[in-house]
């Protein structure tokens, strides 16, 4: 059954393709997409469970051996991440029959809804570095159509800088993969993790080249700190239930290639942990200082994204400790922190959007009054807001915990307290949103700048727009409850991660038969 | 024999370069739209010639199948600017 | 723009391109060509009789609309690589009929593939383009 680990790729594909068979039902296409998630979620978890009991699985694709061809790999990292962005995509393909119109549809929202769900799951499962450049194509290409689907100035705004950012992460990334190439004639990752401890002997620079070329490409996609500019540009502009999917998933994708690349490829670089641990602080403290700016929900929700961000990359910077100890809890801190995030960011941008259907705007200014109007949204709110700043017993305190006391093992005070001031003003900034949304009366004058949009607030209607809502919030509750067996994967999964011994056997375990057969058809040694 | 031939085809190939510095020349110089785009058809012609020429200089027949298809196509794109020509002289702009 | 000429012309040319680009996709296999580039030529001859006539001519022309083109393209190309599947080997692999075909030669899933990409790249540029011209 190794084929199971196309499924979470072939999936949305195929799910893509029927959705736009049936183009000119928006009914189908409906069903559809809730029939791709949910296939997706099942998958996943197939493969999670698979990948937990039996080790890593590769697939080489096509048959060609592994040096060679394109390999899918699966590790726990890799599973977790495709369980989480089969999570995200359920939570928000039921969340779009109700909040997505008739026009996005139209337009194609969900054929593009799964190719991008398509390039993220081919993003975590590949085992190559340029088939991992390919997803990230496809992930920009989807997103950049869902993000100015309707074609509002500011969409086209937004989704510009965007685009412009994101090629200029694609090009420098593009070009760490061609100086990879031409130095180690390999772009199979556990076959560049052998070959590049020879090569970082005899060409240190220009592997330190490379792998700061990694760190602006990815640094770029993840929105770390000189770096993140345009995603609070961005990420307000499109429709709710697009920002909550960017939200959860785009960035964390370049976390994981961080992660993936700095742990298996060029492991053994203490400058560039430290670099990214400098970054980590900056990213934290500045992503929310520039909330404190905004007023408006989905931009203050944008900048924390930029400030958890900084959390996940501190884990990964611990690895300059020499403390293993600290290296694994920091790896472990890491992986738990995305989890947590992934669920708590897509569910605020999800309660923005239900904000936005019920007062049409996301000015703080203009919201208000909406604990009495709506108690059960404003307990929902809550719920994740108070997780993403880290107050007990939700999944936040538990992240949080787990990467300060990471950090405290690896001695690395400064970027500890930057960890702890980060939270408290997260906690502010949630303070602010609940002030104003929900707490304060409403203002005498209701907005008039947006209609309630599209339609009666139908009791099916109200259910399709808080049942994933109510889906997050409750993942929330129980991870804070019982954060045991997700810190267990989560520390398998760092300890998997920092011997690549495992990875790289599963991956080349034929590979010798292979290249003596190529090098015995081509008549000269590799 | 064959060298004559081949010398021949090199020199062939020596003119098709002239014309297609000629048809840059124009290109870039063009005073008008319509001049752009027949020195734009001119290097599209001039590259299937010189597929053509080359793939019997080199012995290499896909390089035949290069230059039919850029016929085919590039007759497309010169049609496609005519048309946009033509609506800008609707509109009174050109 | 109603020219005669071009009309006559057209319509003798885009048989020329249709062939074409089917000989293109099935050589591919082996030598260049294939479905991508295929695509793009018989894209071409839809786009050479859409400018010709109008746009909606082409479409009636064409007689699917190109996001079902597209959509049935993307199920082709991903659907081809399942028969590996089946067969228990890994995704992708090339599954090969035992007998030769008359003209199409051995017929292969890798065939299947590039018929996928085929009709997803005239799709994809057909909308493009025909949406364009009718603005």
């Amino acid at each position: 059954m190794k084929n199971l680990l196309i499924s979470p790729i072939l999936i949305p594909l195929i799910t893509a393709g029927l959705s736009l068979v049936a183009w000119k039902s928006s009914r189908v296409q409906r069903i559809f997409g809730l029939l791709g998630a949910g296939a997706l979620m099942v998958a996943a978890v197939v493969l999670f469970m698979s990948v937990y009991t039996n080790g890593i699985q590769v697939l080489q694709v096509g048959n060609w051996p592994s040096p060679f061809g394109i390999t899918l790999v699966a590790d726990l990292l890799s599973s977790v991440m495709v369980v989480l962005t089969a999570l995200v995509g359920l939570a928000v393909a039921v969340y779009s029959i109700a909040a997505v119109d008739e026009q996005q549809i139209s337009f194609g929202y969900f054929p593009f809804f799964q190719v991008l769900l398509t390039g993220v799951c081919g993003a975590f499962l590949t085992g190559d570095l340029f088939n991992l450049y390919v997803w990230f194509e496809v992930m920009l290409m989807a997103s950049f159509v869902l993000m100015v689907l309707g074609g509002e100035p500011p969409q086209v705004e937004g989704g510009i800088k965007y685009v412009t950012l994101n090629l200029l992460s694609s090009i420098t990334f593009l070009v760490a993969v061609g100086i990879l190439y031409a130095v180690a004639h390999t772009l199979n990752m556990a076959d560049l993790s052998l070959k590049l401890t020879k090569i970082a002997q005899t060409h240190p620079t220009l592997i330190l080249t490379v792998a700061a070329f990694f760190i602006i490409g990815f640094g770029i996609k993840a929105g770390i700190f000189p770096l993140y500019f345009w995603l609070p540009a961005s990420y307000h502009t499109p429709p709710a239930a697009t920002s909550a999917l960017f939200a959860g998933l785009l960035t964390k994708v370049g976390v994981y290639a961080l992660i993936r690349v700095f742990t298996l490829v060029f492991p053994r670089m203490p400058h560039s942990f430290s670099l990214l641990l400098t970054l980590a602080g900056l990213t934290m403290v500045i992503g929310v200082l520039g909330a404190f700016a905004q007023f408006e929900m989905r931009r203050i929700l944008s900048f924390h994204i930029i400030s958890q961000i900084g959390y996940m990359i501190m884990g990964l910077g611990l690895l300059a400790s020499n403390n293993p100890a600290a290296r694994v809890l920091g790896i472990a801190a890491a992986v738990f922190y995305i989890a947590h995030h992934i669920i708590v960011k897509t569910n605020l941008f999800l309660i923005s959007g239900t904000v936005k259907v019920l007062r049409g705007t996301y000015q703080l200014k203009s919201l208000g009054g909406l604990a009495a109007s709506s108690p059960w949204l404003a307990i929902l709110f809550l719920i994740p807001a108070l997780s993403l700043a880290g107050i007990p017993p939700l999944s936040g305190f538990w992240a949080k915990f787990a990467m300060i006391k990471a950090g405290l093992q690896a001695e690395q005070y400064l970027v500890v307290t930057a960890a702890l001031v980060a939270g408290l003003l997260t906690l502010m900034s949630m303070i602010k949103i609940w002030d104003e949304a929900f707490w304060k009366p409403a203002p005498e004058v209701l907005p008039k700048e947006g209609s309630p949009s599209s339609g009666p607030l139908t009791p099916r209607r109200l259910f399709l727009l808080l049942g994933p809502i109510i889906l997050l919030a409750g993942l929330t509750v129980v991870i804070g409850l019982q954060p045991q067996p997700l810190f267990t994967v989560a520390e398998r999964a760092a300890a998997q991660l920092l011997d690549s011994g495992e990875y790289i056997q599963a991956v080349l375990s034929n590979s010798q038969a292979a290249i003596q057969e190529f090098d015995a058809v081509r008549g000269v040694p590799l | 024999m064959t060298n004559y031939m081949n010398l021949f085809l090199e020199i062939i190939l020596g003119i098709l370069a002239l014309a297609a510095v000629a048809g840059f020349l124009r290109l870039a110089r063009g005073p008008s739209l319509p001049d752009r785009v027949v020195a734009f058809d001119l290097l599209a012609t001039v590259g299937v010639g010189i597929s053509a020429v080359y793939s019997m200089a080199h012995n290499q027949p896909v390089f035949l199948d290069v230059a039919v298809v850029l016929a085919l196509i590039s007759f497309v794109g010169t049609v496609a600017f005519a048309r946009y020509i033509e609506e800008r002289l609707k509109g009174g702009t050109l | 723009m109603k020219s005669l000429i071009l009309q006559t012309a057209s319509r003798y040319l885009m048989v020329l391109l249709v062939i074409f680009s089917v000989f293109i996709l099935l050589r591919g296999h082996n030598e260049p060509g294939g479905g991508f580039v295929g695509g793009l030529l018989i894209a071409g001859a839809f786009a050479l009789y859409g400018l010709a006539y109008t746009p909606k001519t082409a479409r009636r022309l064409l007689r699917l609309d190109p996001r079902t083109i597209i959509g049935v393209g993307l199920v082709t190309a991903a659907g081809s690589g399942l028969a590996a599947v089946w067969h228990g080997q890994p995704f992708l692999t090339g599954q090969w009929l035992p007998y030769r075909i008359p003209f199409l030669g051995k017929l292969g899933t890798v065939f299947f593939f590039d018929l996928g990409v085929y009709l997803v790249v005239l799709g994809t540029t057909l909308l493009v383009l025909l949406t364009l011209e009718e603005e």
